[in-house]
């Protein structure tokens, strides 16, 4: 892949406050703390979907009643939900490469597709909740509802909790209360959102792709 | 005051607008991808969920054998192109990428005790 020529880029400055002092003492990271706390905070979210899914695969295959995952999945609908999100991904580094060259009209473009793209998906979440429970398969009818549903529902939580994280930076952006100096607050979202991405691709092909065994 | 007379009174010389030079970002050690890399990324992952759906259907066609294996790697390669050109961890500081392959493996290894207490593997 061809790399592009850079343009020549403005050393890293630490956050300032109105005073004009340094809102962030240097770190012997190198880095802002609220950086590190991300990436600290992505690590233990690691776990806590590695334990859902780590449930959802020893149960999987188990002899059991009521509906069983080739039932109720529909592979086409669930494909163009991880479309939309990957896509999503895609908006949300844009939006950052749009702060970060101070292109604040882009940003608010890229942002609130990203907020749009995560709300379709949370809505073919919903209908595909709903359609399963047409079906007979709630949160307590046997061991697979009960995995994937609590899987599926804490990754839909995740998203719901991003898409309000961004109409909020929106919002701020708006308003004109987010400038270029801000770059962090959106790259340090863009980071939770891009996890989330990163574990529905997990979720997409271990619950949903990879066929049972016989 | 226009800028041209600014100058030519010797005055302060506009600053390069800001579009041209992206700041940094704390913990960026290179310059991140362009937006034409990051559209060129996406078309991978694109092309690689295709593959993924097109082996989802091929169930019966090819052995189970081929496909998992297949889906596993095609995932762990939209993973790791997410991770090092989304979230930028092939051109932050490496200290980001320590952080995130500490969950993973705690992830793996909690996996590991909850099949071995359960006795799966005897």
């Amino acid at each position: 892949m061809a790399v592009q020529e850079a343009p020549p880029r403005v050393p890293p400055a630490p956050p300032s406050s109105p005073g004009g002092e340094p809102a962030h003492p240097p770190t012997n990271t190198g880095t802002t703390n609220v950086k590190l706390a991300i990436w600290l905070f992505l690590a233990s979210d690691c776990l806590f979907f590695g334990a859902f899914i780590s449930a959802y695969l020893l149960y999987r295959g188990r002899p059991q009643t009521g509906p069983t995952p080739q039932q109720v999945y529909s592979i086409p609908f669930t494909s163009v939900s991880s479309f939309v999100l990957l896509m999503s991904s895609l908006t949300m580094v844009l939006a950052l490469a749009a702060i970060q060259r101070g292109d604040m009209r882009r940003l608010r473009i890229w942002l609130i597709s990203t907020a749009l793209l995560g709300s379709v998906f949370i809505g073919g979440q919903i209908f595909e909740f709903t359609n399963f429970a047409h079906k007979g398969l709630s949160l307590d009818t046997n061991l697979f509802s009960s995995t994937f549903f609590v899987l599926t529902g804490f990754h839909g939580a995740h998203v719901t909790i991003g898409i309000i994280w961004l109409m909020s930076l929106w919002g701020l952006a708006t308003q004109g209360r987010l400038t270029q100096a801000d770059a962090e607050k959106v790259e340090i979202a863009g980071l939770y959102w891009h996890f989330v991405d990163v574990v529905w691709i997990v979720i997409f092909t271990l619950v949903y792709l990879i066929p049972p065994s016989k | 005051m226009t800028d041209i007379e600014l100058r030519d009174e010797g005055g302060v010389p506009e600053p390069v607008p800001a579009a041209a030079a992206p700041a940094m970002l704390p913990g960026e050690v290179r310059p991140h991808p362009s937006p034409v890399q990051y559209v060129v990324i996406a078309l991978i992952l694109v092309v690689i969920t295709s593959f993924e759906v097109s082996l989802f259907y091929l169930e019966g066609t090819i052995p189970n054998s081929a496909i998992i294996p297949l889906l596993l790697v095609s995932a762990a390669l939209k993973f790791g192109l997410v991770a090092a050109w989304y979230m930028h961890l092939r051109t932050d500081k490496p200290i980001f990428a320590r952080f995130f392959v500490l969950g993973i493996v705690a992830a793996v290894v909690l996996f590991l005790i909850v099949l071995s207490s359960l006795s799966v593997f005897s």
